[in-house]
């Protein structure tokens, strides 16, 4: 039989590979060189950058079943990314044999990491490149986290999230910079932290500060914030001029009631309370002066007014940047670089504190130790002895993660020391402390010994930027809703928080009956409707105005109230017109249903389940 | 019934005194006063520290309030505090700093002209009140033109640092205040004291050690308490309050299978207090006022109406406590 198909001959792999130099084909390659010549590149981009150029990518993509297609790719061309491994393929003769990699190379590349070992790899496919330093496998936010090899792995990612979130001495050039909001740290520092539970105001990850060393400078930071007022984008252009009818002037009818200056804008390191103005603008047009009053619950300093002179004629734009003092006060959010994050619930003075009795110390800051055996954070102890050691030594100490497998490789140069714990509680035992960082404490208040010893040493602790001045949120009466005639939500309006289904089931749960009614009812939309008990309807009720009649005033009181009559408009009568309590949602209810033509009737008794 | 006396006769021995600081023993009390006196020492005790700042120019690169916040923990000599008014009580005035008897006014001009760094140190202060000046801190014993740490050669605390156009003009006004309203207030730097321990040797059982064991006994301490007598290879006590009640020489005796090698107690009426202060005032000073105000809070006690009240609960006590 003969196929009627031609017969299809799989082609084999291709022969001849082509070369791409910043995309354009330069041309191929015998695929049995191809390794050669890219070993040989490789060699030439390390050992003579003046002839190949040192950054040059060598992307070379093998002969795979499904995989990439095929060839060598050159690239060139300026602004890639790249970054340095050391090439082992090299002999090396003293030299480290950097060489500098880039992204769509690297996947097809053997590069192994320097832990001593060989990642698995055998002999199948040996290793051509190593990286620098084990933690080059962490992200620079990573990388931040002292010893995060001992750490347990949540933590560390929790603190990667965290570090983000930091205040932090940001810039040097504050005084010319107009960011929308930058948070500034004042003094960056390490508290001396002590774990122990002192009080009971250290539970559940809250933490006590030392207001002495609050007062003192302690995570002093403050909020700068820019408002731009840019006169050319409030509309109302003239047609003739192109300008804006409007300038920056102060009100000429309250010229010394205003804090503002003659030009409308507020004096450099004037104070500024909420709703006060900090800025007005005269509309020559209408005669009218406009103040910008500033938001919020703080007030605020004025840092910096920064004019837009381009337009020589008149202002047109100015930056006003606002100042926020933000110090450390009870609610404010820190954490240490180990994910162990946590509240401010007491500034307590110094007096208060434990204290040591040989050099006087008192902390900056007590945790609870229970933070530490459910989240294992290691680190943060080993750092707290590392930084105790390395301020009584002195020194810096390297808290770099993978010491261990580091170590393999230049095991000359270590000393003969044992662990990291060994080494950290050396330092401390040279200079008369306690090998594992414990202290004898005394009571602030008592002057009695603390029973137990007491683990205390610095440790890097951040100080967030959440802050409760941004968060609380208070309400007693205000702004209701139009529609329901209940609390709004929002904290920016002055609106509550809600007490929802969760909320409610819980009091049910409790069978507090009388809470559950205030809160749902009474503080919420209560509202007395006239409900007709004829018809059932609350919508058809009127209130029938009563003829004015002559009032006698009786000995100085106030005309006393005429009654209202209601009626219902259904029934033409006022004899079953009954007051009953109900939440206002429900009438809203009642009048929605309506407008679909559904008649929501009321059945009025005063019998318990009738 | 004779009645029970309560009065203890402390004594007080000093040890080492210098104008900022002091160590002294404190015997024959307990550590309710021990720890009220310390208590005191840092938080009562009044000086005088800027409080109201009026800034006038300001062009460096610190803000307002860090400046204001700097000038308020510079420590001023203040031997007058415990003379002067608090600016609240003061009835001569408003506390505007225009009143001898409660406010000293303070002038900071400073402006940089040159090219190089300025620094404004606490030495630029011009105090109307030449008995309350900024602490001077620079060591006599220190060639002045030799210090290369920072080419401050006056020996102030370093305010701000200006470059060349930038200006600092100020109005400062110190008041009298106490380190309870404020750190800045506060004229200790440190105020702690130890419990004196009471070191007893077990002769016999240290006898059964050998001298390997003895040094590896000796070393286990982290302070130098203990040493081996180079003559008689006996283990004795060389600085018994280098121990910082660490417990690692009892650890120790009881991990070479000795324990009770060693009993150390702690005696709960002698106290060993170091004093370091700011320099507002005297280490010796501050120890005197402190009792003076520990004095007057105690004659508030016994004058108070409560306590006659409570003379029913406290008996002996209520009437020791008035003198009886
Ligand atoms: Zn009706
Ligand atoms: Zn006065």
């Amino acid at each position: 039989m003969i196929p009627s198909l031609p017969k299809l001959v799989l082609p084999g792999p291709p022969e001849i590979l082509t070369v791409l130099l910043d995309g354009c084909i330069v041309g191929g390659i015998p695929s049995s060189e191809v390794e050669k010549v890219v070993a040989h590149i490789r060699r030439l981009k390390v050992s003579s950058p003046a002839v190949i150029p040192d950054d040059l990518e060598v992307g070379y993509v093998p002969l795979s079943m499904g995989g990439a297609y095929p060839g060598l790719y050159l690239s060139t061309s300026p602004s890639r990314f790249v970054r340095p491994v050391r090439n082992i393929s090299l002999p090396s003769d003293g030299s480290e044999n950097i060489e500098l990699i880039g992204p769509f190379e690297q996947v097809f590349m053997e590069i192994k990491c320097p832990d001593g070992g060989d990642g698995g790899r055998k002999s199948s496919f040996p290793a051509t490149h190593e990286e620098i330093h084990p933690t080059v496998m962490l992200s620079v936010v990573a990388n931040l986290t002292p010893w995060s090899d001992h750490n347990q792995s949540p933590r560390n990612m929790y603190q990667c999230q965290m570090a983000k979130q930091t205040m932090a001495f940001s810039s040097q050039a504050i005084q010319h910079r107009a960011d929308q909001k930058l948070y500034h740290l004042q003094t960056p520092q390490s508290p001396i932290v002590r774990t122990g539970s002192y009080s009971k105001y250290d539970m559940e990850d809250a933490m006590i500060l030392n207001k002495s060393s609050v007062e003192r400078g302690m995570f002093h930071g403050q909020i700068y914030q820019t408002e731009t007022i840019d006169l050319t984008e409030m509309g109302g252009k003239s047609r003739k001029s192109g300008l804006t009818p409007r300038m920056f002037r102060r009100s000429n009818v309250n010229k010394f009631g205003s804090a503002l200056d003659a030009d409308g804008l507020p004096h450099v390191g004037q104070l500024i309370r909420p709703d006060e103005p900090y800025c007005s603008i005269y509309n020559s047009e209408r005669n009218s002066v406009q103040t910008l009053r500033k938001k919020g619950t703080e007030p605020v300093y004025v840092d910096y007014v920064a004019v837009d002179v381009k337009n020589k004629k008149d202002l047109q734009k100015v930056n006003i940047r606002f100042r926020q003092p933000r110090n450390p006060i009870i609610g404010d959010k820190f954490s240490s670089r180990h994910g162990q994050k946590g509240v401010c619930s007491q500034l307590w003075p110094d007096i208060d504190m434990p204290f040591s009795g040989t050099t006087g110390m008192r902390p900056d800051l007590i945790i609870n130790p229970h933070a530490f055996p459910s989240r294992m954070t290691i680190a943060m102890l080993l750092e707290s002895v590392a930084a105790k050691g390395g301020s009584l030594h002195g020194e810096f100490v390297d808290a770099t993660p993978f010491r261990g497998s580091v170590k393999k490789n230049n095991e000359e140069s270590e000393s003969k020391s044992g662990s990291l714990v060994d080494d950290l509680g050396d330092m401390l035992r040279k200079k008369g402390f306690n090998y594992h960082g414990l202290e004898v404490l005394y009571s602030g208040v008592y002057g009695t010994e603390l029973t137990c010893e007491i683990f205390i040493g610095p440790v890097y602790y951040q100080r967030l930027r959440h802050m409760v001045s941004d968060k609380y949120q208070v309400r007693s009466t205000g702004t209701t809703d139009q529609l329901t005639k209940q609390p709004i939500k929002g904290r920016k309006r002055g609106g509550g928080v809600r007490f929802g289904e969760m909320e409610r089931d819980s009091l049910l749960a409790h069978g507090a009956a009388y809470l559950l009614h205030d809160r749902l009812h009474t503080c919420s939309d209560y509202h007395i409707a006239d409900v007709c008990s004829i018809c059932g309807s609350l919508l058809t009720t009127v209130f029938i105005q009563q003829q004015k009649r002559p009032v006698r005033q009786i000995g100085g009181l106030p005309p006393g109230r005429a009654p209202k009559k209601v009626t219902c408009h259904a029934c033409q009568t006022s004899k079953g017109m009954e007051a009953v309590a109900m939440p206002y949602v429900f009438r809203y209810l009642a009048t929605e249903l309506a407008a679909m033509n559904i008649k929501l009737t009321l059945k009025l008794s005063n019998q318990a389940g009738a | 019934m004779e009645p029970q006396s309560y009065a203890r006769m402390p004594r007080v021995k000093i040890r080492e005194l210098r104008d900022d600081y002091a160590r002294f023993e404190l015997r024959d009390t307990d550590a309710s006063i021990a720890n009220a006196l310390r208590r005191v020492m840092i938080a009562e005790v009044p000086t005088i520290a800027i409080d109201l700042v009026e800034i006038e120019v300001n062009s460096s690169v610190l803000n307002d309030e860090f400046i204001a916040h700097r000038l308020g923990l510079i420590p001023l000599t203040s031997d007058r505090a415990m003379s002067m008014r608090f600016s609240r009580d003061c009835d001569a005035c408003d506390g505007d700093g225009q009143c001898e008897f409660c406010s000293v006014e303070f002038h900071l001009m400073a402006v940089c002209r040159n090219d190089e760094t300025q620094d404004v140190t606490s030495s630029d202060l011009i105090s109307s009140d030449h008995t309350v000046v900024p602490v001077d801190f620079s060591d006599a014993t220190i060639d002045a033109s030799s210090d290369g740490i920072s080419g401050n050669k006056k020996g102030g605390i370093t305010i701000v640092k200006l470059r060349k156009g930038q200006e600092v003009k100020l109005r400062a006004i110190a008041r009298k205040g106490i380190g309870k309203d404020h750190a800045k207030w506060s004229p200790a730097a440190t105020v702690t004291f130890m419990y004196e321990p009471e070191i007893h040797i077990n002769e016999d059982l240290m006898e059964s050690l050998t001298l390997e064991e003895k040094k590896e006994w000796v070393e286990s301490s982290p302070t130098p308490v203990f040493d081996i007598d180079p003559v008689t290879q006996q283990v004795m006590v060389v600085d018994a309050e280098a121990y910082t009640y660490d417990d690692e020489v009892i650890k120790k005796a009881e991990a070479m299978g000795k324990p009770g090698l060693v009993e150390i107690n702690a005696k709960q009426d002698s106290f060993i207090f170091t004093v370091e202060t700011t320099g507002a005032i005297k280490a010796s000073q501050l120890l005197l006022n402190a009792i003076e105000i520990l004095k007057q809070k105690l004659d508030a006690v016994r004058t108070s109406l409560d306590t006659v009240e409570a003379d029913d609960q406290f008996g002996e006590l209520g009437a020791h406590m008035r003198g009886g």
